[in-house]
């Protein structure tokens, strides 16, 4: 059987369950990269170029480790847009390239091109390569592929039931998690999901705002409609999918009752992250921080701003529900 | 006397207040941490103690600062919270109406902005130097001025030369040329006191609506040039609270005592016997579980591991068999 292997980074965390799926109904054997880890992230930051951002140098760290795994082929999609009129950062569009300059001897790459601004058509035509490439006939690839969007429907509703990606991801494979109990604080926490949801990157800021006794609320729980509500409210209508959907989701947040803060997670050289973050910033009128990682972020600055953040909110909420001032 | 320990450990200094039943300050003690925070904390200890005549009984002890966890390893801590609430604390406690903190130590700066004694938003600089005590204390070195001298003689300036803050780098260059151009050193002492200030206003308190009253508190608050550049720049007065350097371990010690009176809770302090007789050692070692390869920081007591760091699957933190860290829990 021949083997595919799948970096565990970027848009994994959005679609993995589906990619898998798809090999595996055609008789392939998926491999992931390790979750992201120290070697990781050094190989990425030497082999990736400069001014790569970070979620990106992590991702060369990622296919580095598959070239070593003895795979067939490593999947590197060439993701451009995933709807009409709107596309993903156009770091994604020359990506498989980049990979292929800089990572020397590397296994067949499968360099799909997902475009569906213009609607379906071009997809077809990429499926049909697919096949070629991986010596399928068509009707055969359209199986695989209706197979998979059922999955990946599946993994979405379990992701929306109040898990991260991650474990949505682990959940939907068969593992067993249980959902975090509720909590009198309620924070909603934005970003994007392969800085998010990588514990490495995000220095499992979601884990430790649990750890602190927060229920955490991620663009993943709130329904499709309201989040799109809320963006086309914008003047504006952002046509950068990740950045629209943030924004309508933190215009969300901002308007339900039960959430008490908001905190966006950005990454250090990302410009659609700085962009957003100050949209935000300036929209939501409930508490908000914007927390920004980097290679040099130090742990203990992000322990500290989390607490405080926390804290402000508890105290507020005491003073707001009329118990007397509690430094607790 | 009943009292309670505040505890404030940052990498540049230590700071140590015991605060009576009333709230009140009764004594308290500065070091610099010269980067061994478990002596700083054992030697703090001791000073405080000396300083005080007859008996003293520790009811609770709060930590704060990047040191807190150790800290609160080593003295057995009832509350361990972070540096902004333990300075949003300190500063509502003696000034309950207060607006605005501006706080700038040796290695960083924050702003926190208060309304009806709580905190509504906060921003902190960790990576600048150039808005921190540790640029002045630089700057003064190069030339030649005692860094307990600088505010004074800074004051004295009456025509402040203008010098780019922006960054440390430049800001040294362009110190070194407008002394070479032969500015009076007063104007140029003044000029960098503007530039900190310039520089924290536009990165640190960025965005920030700043009302009165404004209290400027922190290590480098001691100096007046900078004070009297905030209130030019701010165009309003600022106060320097009398404690302004250990204002974090006041926080601490408020904290402590509020939540063990409010509580009704004995206090975790481990007292004299646990403190002073034993050896306490930090050791750190590369784990070689996973590829994290992760330096753990573990603190061992005659032996005996207290606490472990820096893992981060937690496994030789659980492997203590209990929550250690459970006192963060913030609700
Ligand atoms: S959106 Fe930002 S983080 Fe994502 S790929 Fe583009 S630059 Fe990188
Ligand atoms: S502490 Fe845990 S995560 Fe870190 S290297 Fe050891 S096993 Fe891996």
């Amino acid at each position: 059987m021949k083997k595919v292997g799948i970096p565990q980074g970027l848009f994994y965390y959005y679609y993995y369950p589906l990619w898998e799926a798809f090999f595996r109904f055609l008789g392939l054997v998926v491999v992931r990269s390790s979750p992201t880890n120290k070697k990781i992230v050094d190989d990425g930051v030497t082999l990736a170029v400069d001014e790569a951002c970070f979620p990106i140098k992590v991702y060369y760290g990622h296919v580095n480790e598959l070239k070593g795994k003895g795979v067939d082929y490593i999947f590197l999609p060439r993701l451009v847009s995933i709807e009409p009129k709107s596309y993903i950062c156009p770091k994604f569009m020359g990506l498989p390239d980049m990979i292929r300059a800089g990572i020397k001897d590397l296994p067949e790459v499968i360099d799909i091109t997902v475009d569906l601004s213009r609607g379906d058509k071009g997809w077809q035509k990429e499926l049909a390569r697919l096949g070629k490439i991986l010596n399928v006939n068509y009707r055969q690839i359209k199986k695989a592929y209706n197979y998979a969007l059922e999955e990946y429907f599946s993994y979405r509703m379990i992701a929306r039931q109040g898990y991260t990606r991650d474990e949505a991801i682990k959940v939907w494979q068969g593992e067993e998690i249980s959902l975090p109990l509720d909590t009198p604080l309620h924070i909603g926490v934005l970003g994007h999901g392969y800085s998010l949801y990588d514990d490495f990157i995000s220095m499992s800021v979601i884990k430790k705002l649990r750890g602190m006794g927060v229920k955490v609320y991620l663009s993943e729980h709130l329904p499709t409609e309201g989040i799109e509500k809320e963006a086309s409210t914008l003047p504006k209508r952002v046509f950068w999918t990740l950045g629209r959907k943030m924004v309508g989701s933190a215009l969300y947040m901002d308007k339900s009752p039960d959430i008490d803060g908001i905190i966006y997670v950005a990454c250090f050289g990302c410009g659609p992250d700085s962009l957003i973050g100050e949209v935000i910033e300036r929209k939501v009128k409930k508490p908000f921080m914007l927390l920004t990682l980097d290679e040099h972020t130090g742990e203990g600055g992000i322990i500290t701003r989390l607490e405080a953040f926390c804290d402000m909110l508890a105290r507020r909420k005491k003073r707001d529900e009329g118990y007397l001032p509690c430094y607790g | 006397m009943i009292c309670y320990l505040g505890v404030d450990i940052g990498s540049v200094s230590s700071n140590f207040v015991l605060v009576d039943q009333r709230g009140k300050v009764r004594e308290k003690i500065y070091l610099r941490t010269q980067g061994n925070p478990v002596k700083a904390i054992r030697e703090g200890y001791m000073k405080i103690k000396e300083g005080i005549e007859g008996k003293i009984d520790i009811r609770g002890v709060g930590t704060t600062g990047s040191g807190r966890h150790l800290a609160s390893i080593l003295l057995g801590a009832d509350i361990v919270k972070n540096e902004i609430t333990a300075h949003a604390v300190a500063a509502s406690y003696l000034y309950p109406d207060v607006r605005t903190i501006i706080e700038i130590g040796g290695q960083d700066s924050k702003i926190i902005i208060m309304e009806n004694g709580i905190v509504t938003d906060f921003a902190m600089n960790t990576v600048c130097a150039a808005g921190t005590g540790s640029f002045l204390d630089q700057q003064a070195a190069r030339l030649n001025i005692p860094i307990e001298d600088f505010g004074r003689k800074a004051v004295a300036s009456s025509q402040p030369v203008r010098i780019a803050g922006r960054c440390g780098v430049f800001a040294e260059s362009d110190m070194i040329h407008k002394q070479q151009m032969g500015y009076p050193v007063e104007d140029i002492l003044m000029g960098l006191c503007e530039a900190l200030v310039r520089n924290y206003m536009n990165n640190v308190a960025k965005g920030k609506r700043i009302a009165e009253p404004v209290v400027f508190q922190g290590g480098v608050a001691a100096n007046i040039g900078l004070r009297k550049a905030f209130e030019k720049f701010l165009g309003c007065r600022v106060i320097v609270p009398e404690h302004y350097n250990v204002m974090g371990a006041i926080g601490a010690a408020i904290l402590a005592k509020e939540y063990v009176e409010g509580y009704g809770r004995r206090s975790l302090f481990k007292g004299d016997d646990f403190i002073l007789t034993g050896d306490f050692v930090s050791q750190s070692f590369t784990c070689n579980g996973c590829a994290n390869l992760c330096e753990v920081v573990c603190i061992k007591r005659d032996d005996t591991p207290l606490a472990y760091w820096g893992d981060r699957c937690l496994r030789w933190e659980s492997s203590l068999g209990r929550g250690s860290r459970e006192n963060l829990k913030v609700v």
